[in-house]
């Protein structure tokens, strides 16, 4: 007979680990990229920003902040996931998963929320790094539209990001396989799906292949949550979001029901 | 729970068309401790991983106080502590977390008042906030230990747990198996030290290219597959057509007789007074002679 506590206990468990482990490493998993975002918001957002005419009295440093909080969240959910599987199976850390009664299940959800609040954190970081500047450039804070919105996109991709990343890395065999994931597919979804440009700006061709890359309806869902405006319908881009969330949670069951737990 | 700890039937275990375990069957008793004895390569360790479900078996059954681990773990693996042959190395955690970790993982989520107890009995309390690299070989190997039995196990799986370590730990790690197995764990264990696989264990495998070629309780099989030998320092010299008289050294006459046959017993055979015989020495044979003769080395 299992108890209640003994049912929630492991998967809280799980979950516990992951946030101490980004938590312990915070100044690289944390306080880095506010570095970084830093970086983008005053050389693009700044000091490009003031000749880029995006129309809808939208200044291009109100539109550079959402793409990069999200950004922010899909790169940190993804690394989370991701580095604890690989790092898991380096160490011999999976080994105790595997030999403990934790379900799939749980570990698929432990580790998906572990990526999801890692990202939100630093979406939140980040976001916060954007009000300031924003502050500092127009003596106000940049309001946030439509908050229900936001924080449905941000769940949405944080979440698939982190499910992502559990899929790639109980893939991956070897280092290289994850970082040529993170390279030739990641980075390039991410800078294509809107983060820096209005995908309105595009060649018709363009146009429609970044309409393709489902991290444009993420992005662009969160756009519409601070802004109120984006390049897709925010109902268009809830259902496609959705859509890619079923996806990627589908290819992280099917890839941890496949996966090697063994030592690399 | 009135099932077998451990009740392996029919076990193969193949890597493509490599059997590694090839159609084992055991089962172990509450409370014994069983040893796994066999070369490198035997198909130990599979076996083993079998058990512990971090590999999954070609064919056969697995069943732990009647829970089969592949398809009831929640109900199996709670049964089992695990201390694998290699060290894991928790990168980021102390040693306090991972057992905290541990025992969470099992659904333990008070478990402060076990492993404060594991920590000091096992000689890790000082280290307890220490990461695993800082800790010494010997020490990782006790944390292996702790971990393995946080969450209260009912039966133990050591895979070579002494392989590498020094005497001293090496003594206290099998008393503090003993005291284990006094409080009703059943343990399996693998080792080299065949030494000390005679002296702790009730039971005993020997295994060969992945098949297992005899069990049975320890002495038992010593008996069974080894002779003993009887050195005799006598007045005068045996009959030397005697068939179990196999040399001399310096001025004791050797023979090598079945572990039932007393000195009494070969004095009569070779019809020598008992008042002719000067000394006696008996070497009885050891489970090292029975593994051995089982794997056609001796």
């Amino acid at each position: 007979m299992i108890t209640v506590n003994e049912k929630w206990t492991p998967f809280i468990t799980l979950y516990v680990r992951e946030l101490k482990r980004f938590m312990k490493v915070s100044v690289q998993t944390v306080f880095s990229p506010l570095i970084s975002s830093g970086l983008y918001l005053l050389i693009f957002g700044v000091s490009l920003g003031n000749s880029i005419d995006l129309g809808h009295n939208v200044t291009y440093l109100a539109f550079l902040i959402p793409g990069l909080v999200m950004m922010s969240v899909l790169n940190n959910a993804f690394q989370n996931s991701s580095s604890s599987i690989v790092s898991g199976k380096f160490s011999g850390d999976l080994e105790d998963w595997k030999i403990s009664p934790l379900r799939e299940s749980e570990i698929l959800l432990a580790l998906a929320l572990g990526g999801l609040t890692r990202g939100l954190v630093v979406g939140v970081v980040t976001f916060l790094t954007g009000e300031a500047f924003y502050y500092f450039m127009n003596g106000e804070l940049l309001p946030v539209v439509a908050p229900l919105w936001l924080l449905v996109f941000l769940l949405l991709g944080g979440s698939s990001f982190a499910l992502f990343g559990v899929t790639i890395a109980f893939w991956a065999r070897t280092f290289d396989q994850l970082s040529a994931v993170t390279s030739f597919i990641l980075l390039p979804l991410i800078y294509l799906g809107g983060v820096f440009f209005s995908i309105e700006t595009l060649h018709p061709f363009w146009k429609l292949i970044s309409r393709l890359n489902p991290l444009c309806y993420f992005i662009n869902g969160v756009r519409y949550g601070m802004l109120g405006m984006s390049d897709v319908g925010v109902y268009e881009a809830f259902i496609v979001s959705l859509i890619a969330f079923g996806a990627f949670y589908l290819l992280a069951h099917y890839s941890l029901k496949r996966a090697s737990y063994a030592r690399w | 729970m009135n099932d077998s700890p451990l009740k392996i039937s029919h076990l193969v275990k193949k890597y493509n068309s490599f059997a590694a375990v090839n159609d084992v069957s055991f089962e172990m008793k509450t409370g014994e401790i069983y040893g796994l004895l066999g070369p490198n390569g035997a198909g130990k360790t599979s076996i083993i991983s079998c058990i512990v479900t971090l590999q999954d078996p070609t064919s056969g059954d697995i069943q732990i106080f009647g829970k089969n681990p592949h398809k009831e773990p929640l109900e199996a693996k709670k049964y089992i502590g695990f201390v694998p042959q290699e060290v894991i190395n928790h990168g980021y955690f102390d040693v306090y977390e991972i057992l905290e970790f541990q025992a969470g993982y099992f659904g333990r989520s008070n478990s402060k008042e076990k492993i404060d107890y594991l920590l000091q009995r096992l000689g890790l309390w000082e280290h307890r906030n220490k990461k695993v690299k800082a800790l010494s070989g010997g020490m990782k190997r006790r944390l292996l230990i702790a971990k393995a039995l946080v969450h209260d196990p009912k039966i133990l799986l050591l895979d070579e747990p002494t392989a590498g370590v020094d005497i001293e730990l090496r003594l206290k790690l099998w008393e503090f198996v003993l005291e284990l197995k006094k409080q009703g764990i059943s343990i399996l264990l693998t080792t080299h030290y065949l030494e000390e696989a005679e002296e702790l264990c009730d039971r005993v495998g020997i295994l060969q290219k992945g098949q297992l070629l005899t069990e049975g309780p320890t002495r038992e099989l010593v008996r069974k597959l080894t002779k003993r030998k009887v050195f005799l320092k006598l007045r005068a010299a045996p009959p030397m057509n005697h068939p179990q008289l196999i040399g001399m050294n310096e001025d004791l006459w050797e023979f090598l007789v079945s572990p039932e046959k007393g000195v009494g017993e070969l004095l009569e055979e070779l019809k020598i007074p008992i008042a002719d015989l000067l000394d006696v020495k008996i070497e009885e044979g050891s489970l090292e002679d029975a593994f051995r003769h089982v794997l056609g080395t001796l």
